[in-house]
C-alpha cells in the first residue's frame, strides 16, 4: 500500500544549526517526511528535540542550513525577497502562547484583516465582510467583539482569533506549533474539535506539533517521533501508537499518563534525560539511553526502513509490529 | 504515632478583596486527609484548587484577604494562627512544591546552601551537618553525583533537575504532610513519570501524606487513593479515586473526564466539549455554579446551590440536583 498521491509538502534532510558560544547546535539533523493534501502530520518529541524548530525552519522563520522545503512544486529553502513572501502565503502558523500572539492594543478585526493589508489584497466593504466570516467561522460575534482589543480576551478565546487570522491568506498548510498546550481541557477540546471542522471546511493540510501524546493522535492521521534533531519513527497515527517499532517511542508512550485508573502502569520508565545536542552520541542518537542498544548503534547511524506499509523506522534492533486492528488507510479524505 | 487524621479542613473559605468587589476563590471547603495517603484535587484554571492549597497551609497575602473556617494539621489550627507560629509547621508538618521548579529557586545562590538553609534555620544544624544532610537529601531524590552538584547554581541544571531540587528542599524538615501543585506542569513526559514515582517512592519510604493538586486527570488517575473536584472554588464531587472515574455522579465530572484526548482514542475521535466558559466569581449565580453550561439543568439548579450529599459507595459525596444515574460507567464512555 503506497501513496500515489502527490505529497503537498516534501522535506528533504532539512538541517537547522545555530551557533552558540562558538558551539554549533544542530537542532534540526537531516529530518525527511512528506505532507499530503489534506492530511494532518502530528510531529512529537520532548522539549529540545527540534520539532519547534523544524516548523519555523518550514515557514523560513529560522534560516534552514541545508536541506530542500518544496511546497505545492516549488522550494521555498532557497526563495528570497519578494518571492518567498508570496510562496508563504500558501502556508500560515499558529503559536503556543495566544496571549502574547496577538497585539494587545490591537482590535480583533484588524488582527485578523492583517494578512489581508499587509497584501493590500481587499478593502472597505469586502475586507470587512471576510473578516466577519472569519471571526464568525471561529466562533467569535464580529458584531459584538470586533472592535474589542485583543487583551480583553481570555487564552482560548485568542486561540480563535489567531485561528481566523491564520485562514485570512486561504492558505494551503497550517502549522500549528503546541497550539493547544496553554489551555484548560475543557478549552482545549473546542479548539480541537473547531481545528477538526475548519480543516474539512477549508481542505487544510497540518502540521501539528505537540509534545501531548493524546493530543496529537487525536488530531492526526500519521504522527512522526522526533528525538535531538531526528525523526526515529514516522507511521500512521493508529498503528503507530498500538504497536511502535522504535524503543524511543515505546518508552514515551509507557510515560503518558491516560485519565484511567485502569490503565497499565508501566514499570519501566527511561532513565536520564537527553543528551547534550552540541555533543550528541555518535550512531543512533538515542543509544546512550535505549537498554537494548549494541556497539553497531554507536558505529552505525540507523537509516529509516519500512516495518509496516508507511511505517518508518529508524532503528537497528525495531521491535516487533503487532497488528491487532486492521490497519486503516494512512490518509484519508 | 496517633491515629487521628492527619489533616482537617472545615467549611474553609478564603475571599480575596479587589477592587471589584470580594472574590470568593475559595467558597466553603471541607474534607480529611488520612496519614500516609495521597489525595488529588483537580480543577480547571480558576477552580480555586492553588488558592485552595495554599490556605490549608496557611499561606495567603497578610492584607486584602479574609480567610474563615478551618484548617487543622496535626492539631495544629491555621486559621487564625500568627506567622510566627505559622512558621513552626513550614517544613516540619506541612512543605510545599510549587509549579514552576524554573522560578521557584534562588537562581543566583547555589543549590547546596538553598537546602542548607532550611536545616539550618528549621532544625538549628550547624554548617558540616547541613551540608551532609543535604548531599543525602540531593541523593534521596535521586540526583547524580550529588557532592559535586551541591555547589551548582539553578541555572546548570534541566527543568527535571530543578524539581528534584526542589522536592528536596520539601523534605529537608521531614514533613508530615507534602503539598505538591502541579509539579509536573511544564516538564516532558519522560521527566513526568520520573518525578510522580520518585514522589510515590518517597511518600512511602518517609510516611508522609501528599497532596497532588493538578488539572491534569491523567496524573491522578493511578496516583491518589481519593480525588476532590472542584469548580468556582466548591467541591463539586469527591471519593475514591476509581469511584470518581467510573461512577461518578457530577455533570461536571463526566464532562471533564470526556473531553481530555486519550492516547488510546482512534485518530480524528471526536470530543466532548463544555458549552461556555468558567463562572467569573465576582458575580457567581445562586445556584449551581455549573447550571449555565450543564445539559441536565432544570430551574432548581438555576435557584438554589445545592450541597454535597452522600452517593452510594462510602466516602462518595456529590453536589448536583440532577445526578447521573448510579453506575454510568462514563469515564471511557
Amino acid at each position: 500500500m503506497s501513496d500515489v498521491r502527490q505529497p503537498l509538502l516534501k522535506v528533504r534532510d532539512l538541517e537547522v544549526t545555530f551557533h552558540a558560544h562558538g558551539h554549533a547546535v544542530s537542532a534540526v539533523a537531516g529530518v525527511s517526511f512528506d505532507i499530503f493534501e489534506g492530511e494532518t502530520l502530528g510531529l512529537v518529541g520532548e522539549s529540545g528535540c527540534g520539532k519547534s524548530t523544524t516548523g519555523k525552519a518550514l515557514m523560513r522563520i529560522v534560516e534552514p542550513s541545508s536541506g530542500t522545503i518544496e511546497l505545492d512544486g516549488t522550494n521555498v529553502a532557497t526563495l528570497s525577497g519578494k518571492v518567498l513572501r508570496a510562496a508563504r502565503t500558501k502556508m500560515q502558523m499558529i503559536f503556543q502562547d495566544p496571549i502574547s500572539s496577538l497585539n494587545p492594543r490591537r482590535r480583533v478585526k484588524d488582527i485578523v484583516a492583517e494578512p489581508l493589508d499587509c497584501w493590500n489584497k481587499v478593502q472597505g466593504d469586502e475586507r470587512a465582510t471576510i473578516v466577519h466570516d472569519l471571526l464568525s467561522k471561529v466562533g467569535i460575534d464580529p458584531v459584538v467583539y470586533g472592535d474589542r482589543y485583543a487583551r480583553q480576551f481570555s487564552g482560548g478565546q485568542c486561540q480563535r482569533i489567531s485561528i481566523a487570522r491564520s485562514l485570512a491568506m486561504r492558505p494551503k498548510l497550517l502549522i500549528c506549533d503546541e497550539m493547544v498546550s496553554a489551555l484548560d481541557v475543557s478549552v482545549q477540546a473546542q479548539i480541537l474539535n473547531l481545528l477538526e471542522d475548519l480543516k474539512a471546511e477549508y481542505g487544510l493540510t497540518l502540521l501539528f506539533i505537540a509534545h501531548d501524546l493524546a493530543v496529537v493522535k487525536n488530531v492526526s492521521d500519521r504522527v512522526a517521533v522526533m528525538y535531538l534533531g531526528k525523526i526515529c519513527e514516522i507511521g500512521p497515527a493508529d498503528t503507530l501508537y498500538e504497536s511502535p517499532a522504535h524503543p524511543y517511542t515505546e518508552f514515551l508512550l509507557g510515560a503518558a499518563l491516560e485519565a484511567d485508573p485502569d490503565s497499565p502502569m508501566h514499570s519501566q520508565t527511561l532513565e536520564g534525560e537527553p543528551p547534550s545536542p552540541m555533543n550528541p552520541p555518535s550512531g543512533c542518537r538515542f543509544r546512550t539511553r535505549c537498554p537494548k542498544a549494541t556497539q553497531k548503534c554507536a558505529d552505525e547511524e540507523p537509516l529509516p526502513q519500512e516495518v509496516a506499509p508507511n511505517h518508518l523506522v529508524s532503528c537497528h534492533y525495531p521491535l516487533t509490529i503487532t497488528h491487532k486492528t486492521p490497519t486503516p488507510t494512512a490518509v484519508d479524505g | 504515632m496517633s491515629d487521628e487524621k492527619l489533616l482537617v479542613v472545615t467549611d474553609l473559605k478564603t475571599t480575596f478583596d479587589t477592587a471589584n468587589g470580594p472574590l470568593p476563590a475559595v467558597g466553603g471547603v471541607s474534607f480529611d486527609l488520612e496519614r500516609n495517603e495521597t489525595l488529588g484535587i483537580v480543577g480547571e484554571s480558576g477552580s480555586g484548587k492553588t488558592v485552595l492549597s495554599r490556605t490549608i497551609m496557611g499561606l495567603q497575602p497578610r492584607t486584602k484577604v479574609s480567610v474563615t473556617g478551618s484548617s487543622v494539621i496535626d492539631g495544629f489550627e491555621v486559621v487564625g494562627a500568627s506567622e510566627n507560629d505559622k512558621r513552626k509547621i513550614w517544613g516540619t508538618e506541612v512543605a510545599m512544591i510549587f509549579q514552576d521548579p524554573m522560578t521557584s529557586l534562588n537562581p543566583v545562590m547555589r543549590i547546596g546552601k538553598q537546602i542548607d538553609e532550611a536545616l539550618r534555620v528549621r532544625l538549628g544544624m550547624d554548617k558540616a551537618a547541613a551540608k551532609a544532610r543535604a548531599i543525602e537529601l540531593l541523593e534521596l531524590v535521586g540526583i547524580p553525583s550529588p557532592q559535586e552538584r551541591y555547589n551548582a547554581y539553578p541555572g546548570m541544571l534541566s527543568g527535571g533537575m530543578r524539581q528534584r531540587v526542589v522536592i528536596a528542599i520539601a523534605l529537608a524538615c521531614s514533613p508530615k504532610l507534602l503539598m505538591a501543585d502541579e509539579p509536573t506542569t511544564g516538564l516532558d513526559v519522560t521527566i513526568q513519570a520520573q518525578i510522580l514515582n520518585l514522589l510515590d517512592e518517597l511518600k512511602d519510604r518517609l510516611k508522609m501524606s501528599v497532596i497532588l493538586v493538578t488539572h491534569d486527570l491523567g496524573v491522578v488517575a493511578t496516583r491518589t487513593s481519593r480525588i476532590i473536584v472542584m469548580y468556582a472554588g466548591r467541591i463539586v464531587e469527591t471519593g475514591n479515586t476509581r469511584d470518581v472515574f467510573y461512577h461518578h455522579r457530577m455533570p461536571y465530572t463526566k464532562a471533564l473526564l470526556e473531553s481530555s484526548p486519550k492516547v488510546s482514542n482512534h485518530s480524528h475521535t471526536r470530543l466532548v466539549t463544555i458549552p461556555g466558559r468558567p463562572p467569573n466569581l465576582l458575580s457567581l449565580p445562586d445556584g449551581c455554579a455549573f447550571a449555565p453550561r450543564c445539559s441536565y439543568a432544570t430551574d432548581q439548579c438555576h435557584l438554589v446551590r445545592p450541597e454535597l450529599e452522600p452517593s452510594t459507595e462510602p466516602g462518595h459525596t456529590f453536589a448536583c440536583w440532577n445526578p447521573l444515574p448510579i453506575n454510568v460507567e462514563g469515564a471511557l464512555a
